[in-house]
């Protein structure tokens, strides 16, 4: 249950100290409780009166308060604590998103990122507030209520102290086994509710096949099944929990009787055996204590750790070995005569499509399509292009200077990026279009609009510009969205670098032919790349890449490509049959 | 480690991570105020969201999912529900127990003289309560999960049996968000509403109960005033903790969703934060409303913190009294009577830990509202009767009159006046853009929906009035077809159950996925979705369509199913789908003119309306716009005319 990453956290000896004390002082507190408790039982007992007790019975809610205070400022200072620590765990774990982009999210899915920020960084919070003191507390409470115990009555010391290494032993062979025992019921009991998950996802499916009405009874019967099965399992599992009740329940027995049979040879009084009797339950209570909040914890645990190393992947990324070449903090600006280079690039993936040793040189304002069939490493390219994504081998240079991590920042600048389907944010339209250039004019913007052809939204919406869209809101269509996409390229006119991936492809036919109408005027004077595996767009470009398998298997115009080309022409046979 | 096996198996049965927007079905534009790039500070969105929650239309829902998915499994399942209650209060009278009869005993042994006979009684009782706490702790523990698991079992039946009726509909009303799963939640947080909440609620109640009657035995004024006492620890605080906290809970919650769509609709567009060099400006926006957020939960934090102390003075205010009693009562000689001191004075320690709970048990219930409130708003719609007429007999012509029809919540209709006539065994493709009523007119043939104008038939027969028999003249295959997480074998077997194997891989070898299928580990028996085998958007297709061919359908509507396949993946596609579908009914819905021309007629939908109809051959002859599209897809060099 111990994690070392908690022991790099910031500040964290004074915390551990202060919790010691407060832990120390806790335990003086429970003692003054038993001491008070007992005297006043014990005076009572013999006959006194009861307002003589009336010191130990303050006493008493003193300690019994004191406790209390204390707790709640320990959990004062762990609050605090655990927010610090995750504050500024937050903000480098935003700090990487929102620099390495689009690489952290598609490795880790959209979805998982976004727990990790919002929840993960909670469960830590909860983690920190839970272990720290939970560790401190399991060192110092036991050892000095036992060494209360053992002024008070050695003999009653000696069975706690002999119990206590037994129930740790207990905690760690059977915690170990009742932990993956939990483990795999939780792993079944996902099973179950998956299926149930899975079944109401695919209902339309069993609708279309009459078979919807039927598959509730499936369902229940399945449902029981895992039941019955389940709490066979449980019998068991909850067995060995009840172990652990069982031995500290039978210890405050056991020493209840030993200490009344002693109490019969009056080798005791019973000042020290009710004192004994009150702290046993105590002692108990913090070992059974340590072990709670397993599943808090291990969720805790794990994200921390996930955060760690997602934060320490941004680090070497950017401390990373330097590229060969000629490396500087900003790259040239783009200009009509830079030349930009590609040097035997390559990348792999477990499951995209990856680009092998590709090497090619553009220099000037030219229009480069990218053509292929699905998993030729268009895709790839574009997002190496881009700076998206970082190349295993090889390097991209600007007039000479290489794309470094460093300087990308000042490169992604200088260009736009069009995917299949461009994110449109939840906000308005207006500030949809003016993304890349907060602050551009009503005319200017009205002009954007115009010339992308989104006039017809814009009197759609019952508040025009300001109108939300995105998710949530009012959603554009697949072509309504490039729009917007165009639009933001289209105000933003330092961008003179553009890439394409896919633009239209899963456009219909008519919207594809009136974009492209206005797509190509944007693209005067500008370096395009543009990946399609749609052929029509190629009579449009200057030069053409042609993609196998991660390699160029061609490169040229258009015209010398389809004579003396090979690969171009047998992909222009197949993608050009659409027809016959 | 009894603890980690406790809440593990606690979380088990209720794995149900808070990790989803919890408002998933309020997509309403006005619910989800925090933007990112607002200008305004986002703390301010935040604020208006929180405030902006409708509390009286809110209790409403609570109501009826109280009644529809609390009240009727509480009478269902009274008899374990009773156990383990019962079992519940006696693991903790045990417990009490042990410390009185632990604390007579000593005092008994601690006589002087004593009668050495007296003291086995005591003894054997402390040995019973001993070992009878945790047996009786071990033998609830197994009741409650139990009866969890059964209600479970009836809950998931009920949830499904609702959702089943709008199947159809369902998925596409609630596009954003999973919705499906936060509800399949939904039941787990339910489950944790009675293991947490209502569980020990109860016991404590019971046990509140029962001291004050013991109490009464010895003295009825010490009964009334530990009666006052302890109905503030049982009652008075809970209810308190749950009003104050209530009001700041939700407010986090709606923050908290807020943060949420906020931060995914952010970390969707990241390319564009950081192409546009905006990046640290989002980060410092996210910042300000974690700060907000962080407010709202220190606050709830110093409640919850201030309420623990308040409950603890309050259980220290109880031992006083009960050793005040005691001591007043049997305390004034020396011993005898005088033995029931410890015992009373140590009786309540062990009761803490019921007691405790109450009022974090309360607050939990604002946590669950929102779940009770969202299975509470399901209404469960009336079925389709089953029809008795006469069903329509092959051949099928399908025939659509002045069809029109508008979305309840829509402006204008989606289809308007449609007139078309399908032979049986004709291929017929469907063009227009999106948005143009393609689909609608796909969902109103399969009888999903009901024309608001006009007519749509197969022979005659309005195909809504055949509800679940329309299956059998209708296949539909989608645009993402979903496969189950199952085996091959039941994936394939949703087309026709009684399938045997022979005619699973003549199907698989129709559709072309014999070698493929041969390869898998397991063959037939190959679970779709185990680690490392993904079938590609191709292949799922594939599998749809050897359903459609199992199923035996003389109809078949292809929804756009070849989106996101590159050309000859598509091409593929559509050759197997015309293969092997010759004599069947083909209604494709399609953007673009791949594979048309295989096709008998082509029809264009513009609007609702029905704008250019004609065979391939003829339209490629004849008409321009059909013409120029053509050229425009192929992109050939003749064609290629500039631009």
């Amino acid at each position: 249950m111990l994690d070392r990453a908690l022991f790099e956290l910031p500040k964290i000896k004074r915390i551990l100290v202060a919790l010691a004390v407060f832990a120390f002082f806790e335990s003086l507190s429970i003692l003054g409780l038993a001491w008070s408790l007992s005297s006043a039982v014990t005076n009572l007992w013999l006959g006194h009166h009861l307002m003589d007790q009336l010191i130990w019975i303050l006493l008493l809610f003193a300690s019994f308060m004191g406790i209390q205070a204390i707790r709640f400022l320990r959990d004062y200072m762990l609050d605090r604590y655990a927010f610090s620590c995750t504050d500024s765990l937050r903000q480098s774990l935003m700090h990487t998103i929102f620099s390495l982009g689009l690489e952290v999210v598609q490795r880790h899915g959209t979805g998982n990122t976004t727990t990790l920020l919002l929840e993960g960084i909670e469960q830590v919070e909860t983690y920190l507030r839970l272990v720290l003191s939970k560790i401190v507390r399991l060192v110092v409470i036991p050892l000095v209520l036992l060494i209360a115990v053992f002024i008070l009555d050695w003999i009653s010391g000696i069975i706690m102290l002999i119990i206590f290494p037994f129930i740790i032993l207990y905690m760690k062979l059977l915690g170990q086994m009742a932990g993956e025992r939990a483990a795999h019921q939780h792993k079944e009991f996902q099973v179950l509710s998956n299926h149930f998950v899975d079944s109401l996802r695919g209902i339309d499916t069993l609708k279309f096949f009459g078979l919807s009405r039927e598959f509730g009874k499936s369902i229940y019967a399945a449902s029981e099944r895992f039941r019955i099965a389940t709490i066979k399992t449980l019998r068991i599992a909850i067995l060995s929990s009840s172990v652990l009740d069982l031995f500290a329940t039978l210890s405050v027995a056991a020493v209840a009787i030993m200490l009344g049979f002693r109490l019969l040879d009056e080798s005791i009084v019973l000042f020290p055996a009710l004192t004994v009797l009150i702290l046993a339950p105590e002692y108990f209570k913090t070992i059974r204590e340590f072990a709670s909040d397993f599943h808090a914890s291990l969720d805790g645990k794990n994200a921390l750790g996930s955060i760690q190393k997602l934060i320490a992947s941004y680090e070497t990324s950017v401390s990373g070995p330097d590229e060969p070449g000629q490396s500087s903090a900003t790259l040239p600006s783009w200009s009509q005569q830079t030349e930009l280079a590609v040097d035997k690039l390559s990348l792999a993936f477990d499951e995209y499509e990856a680009v092998n040793n590709v090497s090619f040189a553009i220099s000037g304002a030219q229009k480069v399509g990218v053509i292929g069939m699905s998993g030729a490493g268009k895709s790839t390219l574009i997002h190496l292009l881009g700076g998206f994504s970082t190349a295993a081998e090889g390097s991209i240079y600007v007039d000479g200077t290489v794309l470094t991590s460093a300087n990308r920042a000042s490169w992604q600048q200088q260009l736009a990026y069009l995917p299949q389907d461009p994110y449109v944010f939840h906000a308005t339209l207006r500030e949809n279009i003016t993304f890349y250039y907060p602050e551009a004019t009503d005319e200017e913007v009205a002009q954007a609009v115009a010339i992308v052809g989104l006039e017809d939204l814009v009197k759609d919406l019952s508040m025009g510009l300001d109108t939300k869209v995105g998710e949530g809101a009012r959603s554009l269509s697949g072509g309504q969205a490039q729009r917007v996409a165009l639009a933001r390229i289209c105000l933003d006119k330092k961008r003179s670098i553009l890439l394409f991936d896919e633009p239209t492809a899963h456009l219909d036919i008519e919207t594809e032919l009136e974009l492209k109408q206005r797509m190509l005027p944007l693209m005067q004077g500008k370096l395009v790349f543009f990946a399609t595996h749609r052929l029509h767009w190629m009579h449009d470009m200057d030069h053409i890449l042609v993609m196998d398998e991660g390699k160029i298997v061609g490169s040229g115009s258009f015209e010398e490509l389809l004579t003396s080309n090979n690969s171009f022409a047998s992909l222009v046979s197949q993608l050009g049959g659409g027809a016959s | 480690m009894s603890k980690p096996l406790n809440s593990a198996l606690d979380n088990t049965l209720n794995s149900t991570p808070d990790s989803a927007p919890d408002n998933a079905l309020d997509s309403t534009p006005n619910n989800s105020t925090a933007s990112s790039m607002s200008r305004e500070p986002a703390q301010k969105a935040l604020h208006a969201a929180a405030k902006s929650t409708e509390r009286r239309a809110g209790r409403a829902r609570t109501k009826a999912g109280v009644k529809l998915w609390i009240a009727p499994f509480f009478k269902q399942y009274r008899g374990a529900l009773a156990l383990a209650l019962f079992l519940g209060v006696c693991t903790f009278i045990f417990a009490s127990a042990l410390m009185v009869t632990s604390g007579y005993l000593i005092s008994l042994a601690a006589e002087d003289p004593l009668n050495v006979a007296l003291i086995f009684f005591p003894v054997a009782l402390v040995r019973v309560f001993g070992i009878g706490k945790p047996i009786l702790h071990y033998l609830e523990r197994l009741t409650s999960h139990d009866w969890i698991l059964r209600m479970t079992s009836s809950m998931r039946l009920k949830l499904y049996n609702i959702l089943e009726k709008d199947a159809i509909f369902f998925k596409k009303r609630y596009r954003t968000g999973d919705i499906l799963g936060i509800l399949a939640e939904d039941i787990g947080h339910i489950q944790n509403l009675y293991l947490r909440t209502i569980f020990p609620t109860i016991v404590a109640w019971a046990l509140y109960v029962l001291i004050i009657c013991i109490l009464g035995l010895f003295s009825l004024w010490f009964a009334l005033c530990m009666a006052l006492l302890l109905a503030v620890l049982v009652f008075l605080l809970p209810l308190v903790s749950m009003l104050v906290n209530g009001a700041h809970q939700t407010r986090r919650k709606v923050m908290k969703n807020a943060l949420y769509e906020q931060v995914t609709d952010n970390v969707l567009g990241v390319n564009d934060w950081i192409i546009s060099g905006r990046g640290s400006e989002y980060v410092q926006t996210y910042r300000s409303s974690e700060k907000a957020l962080r407010k709202v939960d220190t606050r709830l934090n110093r409640s919850s913190r201030g309420r623990d102390l308040l409950l603890q003075a309050l259980f220290a205010l109880v031992v006083i009294a009960l050793l005040m009693w005691a001591g007043s009562e049997f305390g004034g000689q020396y011993a005898g009577i005088g033995n029931w001191i410890a015992a009373f004075a140590l009786a309540f320690f062990p009761l803490i830990d019921a007691f405790a709970p109450l009022s974090s048990a309360a607050i939990e219930t604002n946590r669950h509202r929102d779940s009770i409130d969202r299975l509470g708003e399901l209404r469960s719609q009336n079925g389709v009767e089953d029809y008795t007429g006469t069903l329509p007999q092959a051949p099928f012509v399908i025939e659509s009159k002045q069809l029109a029809y508008k979305y309840p919540d829509g402006v204008r209709s989606v289809l308007d006046g449609l007139d078309l006539t399908i032979q049986p065994g004709e291929k017929l493709a469907i063009l227009g853009r999106s948005g143009s009523g393609k689909s609608t007119f796909a969902t109103l043939l399969r009888g999903d929906l009901t024309p608001t104008e006009g007519s749509v038939t197969i022979n005659g027969i309005a195909p809504s009035l055949l509800g679940d028999q329309i299956s059998h003249y209708i296949g539909v295959i989608q645009q993402q077809t979903y496969l189950f997480n199952t085996t091959l074998a039941e994936n394939l077997r949703i087309g026709n159950q009684a399938a045997s194997d022979e005619e699973l891989w003549m199907a698989l070898e129709q559709v072309g996925l014999k070698s493929l299928a041969e390869r898998l580990p397991d063959g037939l028996e190959t679970l779709v979705d185990e680690a490392g085998l993904r079938f590609s958007g191709g292949e799922r297709h594939r599998i749809a369509l050897a359903r459609v061919l199992l199923h035996k359908v003389p109809i078949v509507i292809l929804d756009e199913p070849t989106v996101g396949l590159d050309p000859v993946t598509e091409q593929a596609l559509l050759d197997t789908i015309f293969e092997t579908m010759r004599d069947k009914t083909i209604i494709m819905i399609t953007h673009h003119l791949q594979g048309v021309s295989a096709m008998d007629r082509i029809i264009f939908i513009e609007e609702g309306k029905l704008t250019l109809s004609g065979s391939p051959e003829d339209l490629a002859q004849n008409n321009s716009y059909y013409q120029s599209l053509r050229a425009f897809d192929k992109g050939s060099l003749t064609q290629h005319s500039g631009n």
